[in-house]
């Protein structure tokens, strides 16, 4: 029944079975299994950039100290910086 | 007797003279309508006082936020990694955007819309786009504000803007004991406000809806055509043969204390319009976790409690009133919900929906009468509101606080007096 | 009151209706408006998220057919002081779609506009609704009314009059 209005929030992208998202973020998460084994796909759908992780990076996120992963939460570690 | 005119009376300086204002039998009209009043309170009041805020269990995971208030304040309450409760003004330390939009959310960082500008759920400025502009990276140490005190008790969180003052504790008084009698009422001793809010707006002075929260003298009037037809034995509690007392509960708090009414029938359940038969496992597991007290604790049942100035505990149900103005406010009602009470949970869910909010057959009708009131308070005579009700017949219990009889103004009197001395605080 | 067959609504029959729901609504008809529910009626104003489980969240109204009683019984005292004196209402339903069938009821879909003047002012009212009706004993009866307003996540007014 079409009578339920969709959730604000939650963005359904075609291939995507699940979205992590939040007013600052939307990215769309499933395990990948095109590989010899499978990968975590990790897709932006703001910008539509793709990122897979294997099981070790995975395990690397893990193991991130807090502090490192506020640097990475810099705007401008990465991606937005005038030399880029 | 009428002297004083219609506007506000000045004391030599350019603030209002509240002796005057606030006097122990009536309090003056452009108290609820006059805009520099409303805008020293704000400043003595919301912003230095302990104002509740919100409940622990309202972000009960690391990274859950909520928007919430203090008065027309805009605040994000968070809980970072660590389990912490943060409250964050809602203003981004670049050019003032706000910077969550949403009601509630996971998030354990924040990016500004604007331009980018990203802070940890502590309000901590992680980082900004481009940082070249600023010199490089890490370079300035402007957050998002905080409100500089955060304290809780049993799950209720309140803030307060000022770097000092009383404590909590000092704040709550004997008030903290009405929020341990709800804990009380759960198996488990805690409370949750987890059934959503509702959001009442109300255009009428939020010191109207403060008092009315114990007057016991308007139920059987407000309240009597849902009291008629549902045959519902509250209106009996505020009559003027019942054995319910209104305690000023010092610091401006006040509760209708209705435990010798429900002593007095002394049957297990009754607060809640039941019996225990008809709600067995929870009965069960009180008898278990409270052994000999339980009988008590099921008979006495549920605080009814004005917490100075806006977090009304009524039994099962707990509002928060948020000024917006001179004589604008908006009330937040929601369901209370006892941890490890499912068979009494869904009740007061179904019941609260009844009663409360913008269609429930109580409020609707309080409600009706605060922006009335509102409308007479602005007519310019005869000036003032009676506080006076019960001085005569008013005593002192063994703990030394003020107690009056059912339908009595004693709450009032205590919200007043207490309203008085911060007005007036030279600090 | 026209008598319909069993089975096959169609969109004017619907309609004619909804109208007169919504008359009987404006006009504070009670018994009338009372008189069209079904027994396991359910008459719902969500507040603040549409997804939300009414039995574990509050809802701004969610009525069985007891509490539509209770409703309209206290509106009828005269001392229900948010609607006494009774706000002037007038509403316009439109955009009516069938959506589907459920069992033997009817799921159709209407978007309405409401002013409402009382002494505090004039407010209006938006939404959607959706209806489910079933036909008992020849006559279109209402089963579920559920109203989403536009604004259910902000600050909303007393609501004390049928919506
Ligand atoms: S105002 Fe927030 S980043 Fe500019
Ligand atoms: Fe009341």
């Amino acid at each position: 029944m079409s009578d339920e209005q969709d959730r604000p929030g939650v963005v359904v992208g075609p291939s995507s079975p699940e979205v992590v998202g939040s007013e600052f973020a939307e990215v769309a998460v499933s395990v990948d299994h095109e590989g010899n084994g499978p990968r975590l796909k990790l897709e932006d759908l703001r910008t539509g950039r793709v990122r897979y992780l294997d099981a070790l990076e995975l395990e690397t996120v893990v193991w991130l100290p807090d502090g490192h992963l506020r640097q990475l939460l810099d705007p401008s570690a990465h991606r937005w910086r005038e030399d880029k | 007797m009428d002297c004083v005119t219609a506007t506000v009376p000045q004391a030599g300086t350019d603030r209002p003279d509240y002796s005057a204002l606030i006097q122990p039998e009536r309090v003056h009209g452009s108290l609820y309508t006059d805009p520099r009043i409303f805008a020293e309170e704000l400043e003595r009041i919301w912003y230095r006082t302990w104002v509740y805020v919100g409940h622990e269990s309202e972000v009960p995971q690391p990274g859950d936020y909520v928007r919430k208030n203090i008065g027309p304040q805009d605040l994000v309450m968070t809980r970072d990694r660590e389990g912490q409760v943060h409250l964050l003004v809602n203003r981004c330390a670049h050019r003032a955007n706000l910077v969550c939009e949403d009601e509630r959310g996971n998030s354990n960082s924040f990016r500004c819309p604007y331009h980018g500008w990203t802070f940890r759920n502590n309000g901590e400025l992680l980082g900004y786009p481009y940082h070249q502009g600023y010199g490089g990276r890490g370079k300035l140490n402007l957050g998002m504000a905080t409100v500089p005190r955060v304290e809780s008790y049993r799950g209720f969180v309140f803030g307060s803007f000022a770097e000092d003052g009383p404590t909590l504790t000092e704040h709550l008084g004997a008030a903290a004991g009405e929020i341990d009698r709800l804990c009380r009422l759960s198996p488990e001793g805690e409370v949750e406000l987890n059934a959503g809010w509702l959001k009442h707006r109300t255009r009428a002075n939020w010191k109207l809806l403060a008092e009315n929260e114990t007057d016991g003298y308007h139920p059987q009037f407000v309240h009597g055509s849902i009291f008629s037809v549902t045959g519902s034995p509250i209106g009996a509690l505020y009559s003027e043969k019942s054995t319910a007392v209104t305690r000023d509960l010092g610091n401006g708090h006040s509760e209708n204390d209705l435990r010798p009414e429900f002593r007095r029938h002394g049957e297990p359940m009754r607060w809640f319009g039941t019996t225990p038969d008809r709600v067995p496992d929870y009965v069960a597991k009180m008898r278990q976790a409270y052994g000999d007290e339980a009988e008590q604790i099921l008979v006495e049942g549920a605080p009814h409690v004005m917490i100075f100035p806006n977090l009304f505990i009524a039994e099962i149900q707990v509002f928060v009133i948020q000024p917006l103005s001179v004589d604008e406010c908006v009330q937040h009602s929601t369901a209370v919900q006892l941890k490890g009470a499912p068979e009494l949970n869904r009740r007061m869910i179904s019941q609260s929906i009844g009663s409360v909010g913008p269609a429930g057959m109580l409020l609707a009708d309080d409600t009706e009468m605060y922006e009335r009131n509102q409308v007479g308070a602005e007519q310019l005579r005869p000036e003032w509101l009676e506080i006076r009700r019960g001085m005569h017949r008013e005593r002192v219990d063994e703990r030394g606080l003020r107690v009056g009889t059912a339908t009595d103004e004693t709450g009032m009197r205590g919200f007043w007096s207490h309203y008085k001395t911060l007005m007036e605080d030279d600090k | 009151m026209t008598a319909v067959a069993d089975a096959g609504l169609d969109l004017r029959q619907i309609e004619q209706f909804l109208y007169r729901e919504a008359r009987y609504a404006d006009e504070h008809d009670y018994d009338a408006w009372e008189a069209l529910w079904t027994d396991d009626a359910l008459y719902w104003v969500p507040a603040g998220d549409d997804a939300a489980d009414p039995r574990s969240q509050v809802s701004v109204i969610y009525d069985n057919r007891n509490r539509i009683a209770t409703r309209l019984k206290q509106l009828r005292t005269g001392k229900r002081y948010s609607q006494s004196p009774p706000s002037n209402l007038r509403r316009v339903i439109s955009n009516v779609e069938i959506l589907g069938t459920e069992g033997s009821d009817t799921v159709v879909g209407a978007n309405f506009v409401l002013v409402e003047s009382r002494t505090r002012g004039m407010e209006i009212w938006a939404g959607r609704v959706t209806y489910k009706l079933r036909v008992v004993d020849g006559e279109i009866r209402l089963a579920y009314k559920k109203v989403s307003l536009v604004n259910k996540d902000q600050p909303l007014p007393t609501l004390a009059f049928l919506i």
